[in-house]
């Protein structure tokens, strides 16, 4: 049996075995999740290694002599004093270093990230030579009264009542509908997405694995 | 005196040297680490764990936020080594603090690794309901382990015939032939959940769940070739044009969908930025925080 | 009668899931051998990616960051081929990494290599895989100011300073354009953070459909270039390149699962509907 076969015809019993969660929980799909934990942990370890650690780590440490790289599993093992109730505050030092280090790289991002989403709020919105009243009207009116209600149904500073509270409850009621037609589109996108998957495993059963049997299999929806 | 301090991280020119650097910086670290916790209270840790998690942050902030210039380092005037990129007093330190903080992190990939060994070895060695279950779990991380690294290890070179050595082959045939379809047919099982969750659960309640429904049904067509068929009678230019379903799918994703995912993000970017400055600051409390130390 | 009807409109609510799941099962195998092919028209989005592709000058190169892995591979996996068809049509060298789950790098390896086979196209020369790079966040700011030393070796475990492609490049400058390519949140804000928001590296990206609701503000504000949307956009991003394949074949299948996903909450609504209408109309 060649290396491509076997391969088809494992990946075609696993891909049944977990299909059969569908009726109910069974001891084939129990079995198949943990092979699938096992790999994972097992490729991880793998890829860490050969990806990561032997290049960036081991041969700048062993190959070139850079022996000051021995600092990095130390501080990295610290982690693993989390086991330990003891010398539980070293690792809390380590992770702090990581936590304050992903508030830096937050800092650093803030303003890459938002403040285009800022500029990009602010759009015409008066008819000129490049844009025709409909598509200000359709498009940036839209958009910011969009913008204003949905920021309004997030402001929750002041209670609505009173005369600038029950306005504010308005359009955050506006807001709100505005959301749920975002939801939609979400909805929309999430079936799409969960769809493909199994289409691409039907493909994948019907296309490679019986038409690796049946020729005339390969040869339908491609 | 400072540049012959500098030179103990000089590359070891002999193994010899190597081993002995890396012995005696192993000793060291773990000196320092005996003498912290024998004569830091637990004040004292709390402030070194609050000091380290601000210093971490205030390096990354402060290198993004300094001025920079071209050919010298802001503000020192030292020289910058790589004149082509403005930099400032703290940038030389960020590509070589970025390596080492990965190479660090990569180190944890242990202690997932030990806690799921930690649960199964406890199933096998009890002999729990479902035991051999786990039993497979240590199969199948051992035959990964094994194999990908044979494999990794093995000379690159081109076997008569076209065939892989038979050790690359196997782990070929646990990655394609095992553990991508497992990964693969695990997360496609959500198209059947989302289908039966749409027949049960997507109802008409409100006018709101009414206009969610419109929302969905108008993309959903207009994603797919025979919603954009449904429509193709209908002019490409025109005020008709506008109802074609992938325009209008489109002006719902460009001009409703976005100022509300906008409204959505700006959202994210204040808690975001309020939960780092309370990080950085230690200020935060919880189930790591309130106990540090 | 009455009575009946009642019975009608619960029981329309309460078909069982085998039933269900076995619609789905049939409806997608009837699509995907015997499909209804329609035309497939290349939006606005997938054209720009398609474009920024094009416009990437000669002397930078691509980096296309495969942040996928087989969970999510029948959307992002034709994604991937159709983009490094593009680069290749365009004669654009690219270099494949990948920050979040290490199989992606493999599995684009493995596009790549057969993709790279239809155009003659070398390793090293017109292409190249820079493998996982683990560290997120650390990885893009020590890339940005030196990619050779933060990549250190390529997929195969090689130097890439080794590689002829890879000569001159020093860091983020000689890079005209990032694709990522993804099942996962917030990998792409962090190349908006730390790399296209601060040098100006034009973005792009190809999503799992779920995704792509949440990236349009990026697109409104400039900050991508252009998305593929799932499947979609890899079908629509075949006909572009002119090489229909595996996800082409997927919208026909695509198009008849939606129309059944509408008809069961159709027919759910109406049962709820007509439902409660004969429940208040019984006297208490």
């Amino acid at each position: 049996m060649s290396l491509e076969s076997a391969t088809l015809w494992a990946a075609a019993i696993v891909t049944l075995g977990v299909y059969t969660i569908l009726y109910r929980e069974n001891p084939i799909s129990r079995i198949f999740e943990h092979i699938f934990v096992g790999l994972s942990a097992g490729y991880l370890i793998v890829f860490i290694w050969a990806q990561n650690l032997e290049g960036k780590w081991w041969k700048p440490m062993v190959h070139e002599g850079k022996w000051y790289w021995i600092f990095a599993p130390i501080v990295g093992l610290l982690f693993y004093f989390i086991y330990s109730r003891r010398l539980l505050w070293m690792a809390r030092l380590v992770m702090g270093l990581f936590f304050g280090t992903a508030s830096g790289y937050f800092f650093r991002q803030f303003f890459p990230i938002f403040s285009p989403q800022i500029y990009g709020c602010f759009k015409p919105l008066r008819a000129d030579a490049s844009i025709g009243w409909g598509d200000v009207i359709l498009h940036n009116w839209l958009f910011v009264i969009i913008l204003l209600t949905v920021l309004s149904y997030f402001f929750f500073a002041v209670p609505h009542e009173g005369r600038f509270g029950r306005n504010l409850g308005r359009s955050a009621l506006l807001g709100r509908w505005f959301l749920m037609i975002a939801f939609g589109a979400m909805f929309a996108y999430t079936a799409m997405a969960r769809i493909s998957l199994f289409i691409g495993r039907v493909q994948f059963l019907l296309n490679d694995w019986l038409g690796s049997l049946i020729p005339w299999f390969a040869q339908r929806g491609t | 005196m400072w540049n012959s301090l500098l030179g103990i991280f000089h590359p070891a020119a002999s193994t010899s040297a190597l081993i002995w650097r890396l012995i005696l910086a192993v000793a060291f670290s773990i000196a320092l680490l005996v003498l912290l916790h024998r004569f830091l209270g637990p004040r004292g840790r709390r402030w070194l764990i609050a000091f380290v998690t601000f210093a971490g942050g205030l390096y990354l902030g402060l290198e993004y936020f300094l001025p920079v210039r071209g050919s010298v380092l802001w503000p020192t005037g030292m020289p910058n080594p790589n004149p082509d990129r403005a930099a400032n007093i703290l940038t030389p330190g960020i590509e070589p603090i970025g390596i080492m903080l990965s190479v660090v992190g990569a180190f944890t990939v242990g202690l997932g690794i030990y806690s799921l060994c930690q649960v199964h070895g406890r199933n096998v060695a009890q002999r729990r309901p479902g035991w051999h279950n786990s039993g497979a779990f240590f199969l199948a991380m051992s035959a990964m382990l094994v194999f990908g690294l044979w494999a990794h290890y093995l000379p690159d070179q081109d076997a008569p015939g076209g065939r892989l050595p038979w050790q690359e082959s196997t782990y070929e045939l646990l990655f394609g032939g095992i553990f991508m379809p497992l990964q693969a047919a695990t997360f496609s099982l959500l198209a059947f959940y989302i289908a039966s969750a749409a027949y049960r659960a997507f109802r008409i309640h409100t006018a709101e769940a009414a206009l969610m429904m419109a929302a969905a049904f108008i993309v959903m067509l207009a994603q797919v070739p025979v919603g954009q068929w449904l429509t193709h009678g209908l002019p490409t230019t025109g005020p008709l044009a506008f109802f074609r379903l992938e325009t209008l799918g489109d002006w719902i994703m460009s001009w409703l969908n976005t100022p509300a995912q906008r409204g959505i993000v700006f959202g994210v970017a204040v808690g975001g930025l309020a939960m780092s400055l309370r990080i950085w600051l230690s200020l935060e409390r919880g189930t790591f925080f309130s106990e540090q130390g | 009668m009455a009575g009946s009807h009642a019975t009608f409109w619960q029981r329309i609510q309460q078909i069982p899931r085998y039933y269900i799941y076995l619609l789905l099962a049939a409806v997608v195998t009837w699509q995907i051998l015997f499909p209804i092919a329609l035309p497939i028209l290349p939006s606005r989005v997938t054209q720009g990616v398609y474009d920024a592709i094009a416009a990437v000058p000669d002397d930078q190169l691509i980096i296309i960051s495969t942040d996928w892995d087989a969970s999510t591979q029948a959307e992002t996996g034709p994604q991937t081929e159709a983009i490094i068809h593009a680069c290749f049509q365009n004669g654009k060298r690219f270099a494949v990494m990948n920050l979040q789950p290490p199989m992606g790098v493999k599995l684009a390896n493995d596009i790549a290599q057969r993709v790279a086979a239809e155009y003659g196209a070398e390793y090293g020369v017109d292409w190249c895989n820079w493998g996982y790079k683990y560290g997120f966040d650390n990885v893009l700011i020590a890339l940005a100011k030196n990619i050779p030393k933060t990549i250190g070796d390529d997929f195969h475990g090689n130097p890439v300073t080794d590689l002829p492609m890879m000569e001159g490049v020093e860091n983020i400058e000689s890079v005209g354009l990032v694709i990522e390519i993804t099942g996962l949140a917030n990998v792409t804000e962090l190349w908006i953070g730390l790399i296209q928001g601060v040098y100006g590296t034009p973005l792009a990206g190809a999503y799992t459909a779920v995704m792509v609701p949440s990236y349009y503000p990026f697109l409104d504000s400039g900050q991508l270039r252009g998305v593929l949307n799932g499947a979609k956009g890899a079908a629509e991003m075949e006909v572009l390149v002119k090489r229909p394949d595996r996800a082409s074949a997927i919208m026909p299948v695509q198009s008849w699962a939606h129309m059944l996903i509408i008809a069961l909450i159709i027919i759910g609504n109406l049962g709820y509907i007509f439902g409660r209408r004969r429940t208040t109309e019984r006297p208490s």
